[in-house]
């Protein structure tokens, strides 16, 4: 509880944390939630000189919007988890994210929790950057001064590690909205209710007289980042809904840790199970579609 | 935008911060490292939350600010300022007496150790604020954010249960559980 003291600095657009960040370098931490930030801070694993707020800043309200159009669903970064999970838009154009965070954590932890936050923390285990892998989403970034997109896939490169730029911050993410004849799910499994995901699942299926045309699949907590199933999802073109599992097999290009939580072998084992039930789960959804 | 002020071991500045606490207008000058629990109890002495985890696994720090359950553990209080925090202490009544959600958990004997209860009252508060009338299993998915570890659970779970019925039978929560006249 009694942290290091540090520097408390409030941004009241974006890009004042921009020019904050490039005046402090990498003694500043940016918090906006704070649900992962904070505890790190708490526990003493993370001693920043400077935390700059951006929990309050404005920027012509965008960091707060969630719209539609042309096909996409934006969000912005300073949208809660708690929104996100019933906001009406983003439930009719993309279901996969709401359902997704709905599972975060606990009522609190939603409440504060931002969904530029847990992108840039970029945590392996974390239920918006597999969604985003899975949709295939691309975000936009922002130093203050240049703006450019990166797709979800390119900007998780490890554990807690993006590839934001020091002075860069998530300002918005941009998913496609679930089209005709497709399902989705999503799914994890933690120890206990709330807790960080052993391993977690999404799956999006598009299928017609009841064979998949295609999918896609991503898993976390079996990596440093989300990873995209290329090889199920090749796999799964053609199938039925009743095949559709038994073409899912050792799930690979993942490489699971052993800890006290579980053996990798466990781990391995939750990737197929848990990849087969979103799979399952969405191929009924896109069939009642 | 003058620096320190604080204490030598501060590297801060020490950041007054305006909160409405259970109704009380606070204003409190401290490091702006501060989080809101620690603001509460340290520098406002509102010593009702809890410091269990620093995590915001365990609940018993939990506050209302603006109507919305948080750990403040994990919120500085300077993110909040202007606010307005409920804490546990403030759902007695305006006398002072137990308000219903705390009475409840007095007849249903939901506290032992007391450790969790201000973090528990704050999450039911919140489910009762929600208006809906959730089952026993939503009441125990919408408390699983909260840990105790002395009564297993039940009797928490049935003192929301017994003040979501008190209030929908007519708005006199805390009325003894089978005194209720009106119709639902």
């Amino acid at each position: 509880m009694f942290t290091r003291p540090f520097r408390f600095e409030r941004a009241d657009r974006l890009t004042d944390a921009s020019d904050l960040l490039r005046r402090h370098g990498d003694d500043a931490k940016v918090i906006a939630g704070g649900q992962s930030l904070m505890p790190l801070i708490n526990l003493g694993l993370a001693a920043p000189q400077v935390v700059i707020d951006i929990s309050r800043a404005e920027q012509g309200g965008r960091p707060r919007v969630i719209s539609a159009a042309d096909g996409y669903l934006t969000i912005g970064a300073l949208v809660t988890h708690s929104r996100l999970t019933v906001d009406q838009m983003a439930a009719e154009q993309q279901p996969l994210l709401c359902s997704a965070a709905a599972r975060i954590g606990n009522s609190r932890v939603r409440n504060r929790g931002t969904l530029g936050g847990s992108l840039a923390h970029s945590d392996p285990t974390a239920e918006l950057p597999l969604v985003m892998v899975a949709l295939g989403a691309e975000y936009e970034v922002s130093n203050g001064e240049r703006t450019r997109p990166i797709r979800a896939e390119e900007f998780h490169l490890g554990f807690l590690t993006t590839a934001l730029e020091p002075d860069e911050l998530v300002v918005s993410a941009r998913v496609p909205s679930l089209g005709p004849r497709w399902g989705w799910a999503f799914q994890e499994f933690s120890r206990r209710d709330g807790d960080f995901a052993l391993v977690a699942a999404a799956a999006l299926i598009r299928s017609s007289g009841g064979a998949i045309i295609e999918g896609r699949v991503a898993v976390g907590g079996v990596s440093d980042r989300p990873v995209r199933l290329a090889d199920v999802e090749a796999a799964l073109s053609g199938a039925t809904a009743q095949e559709a599992s038994g073409r899912i097999g050792t799930i690979r290009g993942i490489s699971p840790i052993s800890d006290a939580g579980a053996s990798a072998a466990y781990r391995e084992h939750l990737a197929q199970v848990l990849v087969q039930r979103v799979v399952a789960e969405a191929c009924q959804r896109s069939e009642a579609a | 935008m003058t620096d320190d002020g604080s204490t030598a071991a501060s590297n801060g500045r020490s950041l007054a911060v305006h909160l409405t606490v259970n109704g009380r207008q606070i204003t409190r000058a401290a490091g702006g490292h501060f989080t809101l629990l620690r603001w509460l109890r340290d520098a406002a002495g509102v010593t009702d939350p809890k410091y269990g985890c620093g995590e915001g696994i365990c609940g018993s720090c939990a506050v209302l600010v603006d109507g919305v359950p948080v750990s403040s553990c994990l919120v500085l209080a300077a993110q909040v300022d202007g606010a307005d925090v409920v804490t546990a202490a403030g759902l007695c009544e305006p006398d002072g007496s137990l308000g219903p959600l705390q009475r409840a958990f007095h007849e249903r004997h939901a506290a032992q150790c007391g450790f969790c209860t201000p973090g528990m009252l704050v999450a039911a508060a919140a489910i009762l604020a929600g208006g809906s009338t959730p089952s026993r299993a939503a009441i125990r998915a919408e408390l699983h954010g909260n840990l105790c570890r002395c009564t297993g659970y039940g009797p928490i779970v049935d003192a929301v249960e017994a003040a979501l019925q008190a209030a929908r039978q007519g708005g006199q929560p805390g009325q003894a559980p089978d005194g209720a006249s009106e119709a639902s």
